[in-house]
């Protein structure tokens, strides 16, 4: 293994075969190069930056494997350091991306510190959206208050990328918000997390609605309806589904019969019937491929 | 905004004086002894660069006997159903004004492909945009109705795989994946031969590919006047523009197109999968070695050697760039499937065609022996499923489960790692870092 000075002089070697021996043996550095890798990335030279570049994601992945990792713990610390730090903008952002694949959760507070800084602000949601453990969820949620009204959108995105149960009685108050794109982003937020709340949400009023989002709004509806189904919950998903069965729009008609098709019960198979003789081929084809799979069942 | 052509040029400043007629066509009623609407698809095109242009049905086109172009697979014997390219969207206008001229008549123009996707008339699309966008426009497009064909790979993460295909089966959209080879005569050929144990039991496939560029340096730059590079990144994390990273080469970077991997991995690990009836499933590990480049821009694999078991049956596939050529055809790329009696060459398996050896293009399966679906042509194959409503030959599951390997192997390589996988769950059993790796969250609006 080369000593640190021997390293990092490999790193900024003018000889570009040199700089991919030293990289590629980065995990047999210890964390203490990271401030020093990461003032490289942002150097003039695209050789040595890409070779720094690389050298710290090869030391974080020399310890991704296994949580319990005994060097892994100083090189989250090394990487927290760097993303936090009022060094150049690349490398922080680097080392927010490295952050989301060895972090854990008791960076968590760490890594959301940043979370209002316009400028990372993107990276660190990233960061938090791939970090295991319910720590993340809650850093969004406090997050979420003090976020400019730009930025609750992708908050809530995140969210419902992560199915946050936690995160629905902020969801349901978003719905409601005056702010379209807020609203819609908490609706696409509901539709993922794909739970049954106390009380029956409050959709955005869809008259206002661009007709992206009236798409987005029934997609939400109906992955909502397709949680349920899954839940057991077929009476909630039922609600839903009649109201796709009613719309003209055909693929609208066919989400919803194949929808109640998994519940498999007889008023499942009452909805669907009158779909065996509709107009429109596609959605009479996915209703007697419904038919019969529910025979089949 | 829809952005009618007469105004998208002027705004745009691209090349004029293409003529706009104001009185519909009388093809466009169904006069004349031209075909009626109701029997003509109207399709929307979704990236329209060096992939999507070949996709394109020209209007004057329309009430002539077409074939599919012999890259869309299939023996080119069949006269395609009229079709009109109604709409088109790329977030480069100079690609977009190109398109236009070469599909002639007034197609409606957009440069936001959410705009394509509500519009009602358009009843399927054809996708080839950079791959970090398959998913998320799959997706996209049936949400608001519309049958896909979309190019390979299918995603750029198992995540995004998995997630079209519950939007595929959510709303019953015909999907069709571009690994035409596939509908190619001689894959089907080849599996015949093979499922009809002429081979024996297929207990290892070797495939060989040419390495990738390693790439060198070229300066980041403003983007051109006319591209929406905002838009082109779109759910990928943001790096600067270059052109030696957009068109035509993004496929060296992981973010953005994974590599020859994943570009011509989901063409021969396609028939692979296929022929050894692995459409459904996974391998139980994935080990890779080989080098990325040691300089330069990109940062797929150069050589790359990816083992990949499969339990139940047992057999390993082997993706090599380079590997070891077929001794039988000479081929710039493909498999051999090596037998306990036997071993059989496919090779290509892309938009140059796909080839086997003779003693399979001679096999008859008896009477009772295991028939395979032959695929008329995987543009004849999407029309007919967009009418049946069955799937098609490259399915979700099948595309997803091919891109899958693709993923998964660079995965391992990027680790130099062994993976255990569970392809049940889709779950890496024994990294916590690879696990992280199978989804990427979207950036800015867009989301799974």
């Amino acid at each position: 293994m080369p000593d640190r000075a021997q390293f990092l002089a490999d790193i900024q070697n003018q000889n570009a075969d040199v700089r991919f021996a030293a990289w590629r043996a980065a995990g047999d550095q210890e964390a203490d190069v990271i401030a020093e890798l990461g003032k490289l990335i942002a150097g003039p030279s695209p050789g040595i930056s890409k070779a720094a570049n690389e050298a710290l994601t090869t030391l974080v992945h020399s310890v991704g494997k296994d949580p319990a990792s005994p060097k892994r713990p100083q090189i989250v610390k090394e990487l927290l350091d760097l993303a936090n730090s009022a060094g150049p903008l690349a490398a922080r952002i680097h080392a927010f991306r490295l952050l989301s694949l060895a972090a854990g959760e008791d960076s968590v507070p760490a890594i959301a510190k940043s979370i209002q800084q316009a400028e990372v602000q993107e990276e660190v949601v990233f960061c938090l959206e791939r970090i295991p453990g319910n720590a993340s969820i809650k850093a969004l949620l406090a997050a979420y208050p003090n976020a400019a009204a730009g930025f609750k959108p992708r908050i809530l995105a995140a969210l419902g990328h992560r199915r946050a149960a936690e995160g629905l009685p902020m969801v349901l108050s978003a719905m409601r918000s005056s702010d379209k794109e807020i609203a819609m982003a908490a609706t696409k937020a509901f539709g993922r997390i794909g739970r049954k709340p106390a009380q029956p949400p409050q959709f955005p009023p869809t008259a206002g609605l661009t007709g992206w989002q009236k798409i987005d709004f029934m997609d939400s509806r109906l992955r909502y309806a397709d949680a349920q189904v899954a839940a057991g919950n077929h009476a909630e998903a039922m609600k839903v589904y009649k109201e796709a069965l009613d719309r003209p729009e055909e693929h609208w008609q066919c989400a919803a019969i194949i929808g109640i098709a998994r519940m498999g019960t007889p008023e499942a198979a009452t909805a669907i019937f009158p779909k065996l003789k509709s107009a429109d081929s596609k959605v009479r084809i996915t209703a007697q491929n419904a038919w019969k799979s529910m025979a089949g069942a | 905004m829809k952005t009618v052509r007469r105004n998208f040029i002027k705004s745009a400043g691209g090349a004029a004086g293409a003529f706009l007629f104001d009185i519909v066509p009388a093809r466009a009623l169904g006069l004349q002894g031209q075909p009626p609407p109701s029997d003509t698809l109207n399709f929307g095109h979704i990236g329209i660069g060096g992939r999507g242009r070949q996709f394109l049905r020209p209007e004057a086109d329309l009430g002539k006997e077409v074939k599919a172009s012999p890259n869309l697979g299939g023996d080119g014997s069949r006269v395609l159903r009229p079709a009109r390219s109604m709409a088109l969207c790329d977030v480069d206008v100079k690609r977009l004004d190109e398109a236009a001229t070469r599909v002639g008549g007034r197609p409606k123009l957009y440069k936001d492909f959410r705009r394509l996707l509500e519009d009602k008339d358009v009843d399927a699309v054809f996708i080839a945009s950079p791959d970090h966008w398959h998913a998320l426009m799959t997706i996209m497009a049936c949400q608001a109705g519309k049958d896909v064909y979309v190019e390979k790979p299918a995603c750029n993460t198992i995540e995004e795989g998995r997630a079209m295909v519950t939007a595929a089966e959510r709303y019953g959209r015909v999907v069709q994946v571009g690994s035409q080879g596939r509908s190619q005569p001689s894959a089907w050929q080849a599996a015949t031969y093979i499922r009809n144990g002429q081979i024996g039991m297929v207990r290892k496939v070797l495939c060989w590919h040419y390495a990738s560029p390693d790439g060198d340096w070229t300066p980041d730059t403003d983007p051109p006047p006319g591209l929406d590079y905002e838009m082109w990144v779109g759910p990928a994390r943001w790096i600067p523009y270059n052109q030696k990273r957009t068109h035509g080469a993004f496929r060296w970077m992981i973010d953005f197109g994974g590599g020859q991997i994943r570009d011509r991995g989901a063409h021969v690990m396609s028939i692979a999968n296929w022929i050894m009836n692995c459409d459904h499933t996974g391998p139980a590990s994935i080990e890779a070695s080989g080098e990325p480049p040691h300089d330069g821009m990109y940062d797929s694999g150069v050589t790359m050697n990816v083992i990949y078991e499969f339990k139940n049956p047992d057999w390993t596939l082997i993706w090599a760039q380079p590997g070891v050529p077929s001794a039988e055809i000479e081929a710039r790329y493909g498999a051999v499937y090596w037998g306990d009696t036997g071993h059989l060459t496919v090779t290509l398996g892309d938009g140059q065609g796909t080839d086997t050896d003779p003693k399979a293009k001679q096999y008859q399966a008896p009477y009772e022996g295991v028939r395979v679906f032959r695929s008329p042509g995987h543009g004849e194959n999407f029309e007919d499923c967009i009418r049946t409503r069955e799937k098609p030959i490259m399915h979700m599951e099948a595309a997803h489960r091919v891109a899958s390997l693709c993923i998964l192997g660079n995965i391992a390589f990027k680790l130099r790692r062994k993976l255990e996988w569970d392809p049940v769950n889709e779950r890496v059993l024994n990294d916590d870092e690879a696990n992280r790796m199978l989804s990427q969250p979207g950036r800015g609006p867009w989301h799974l």
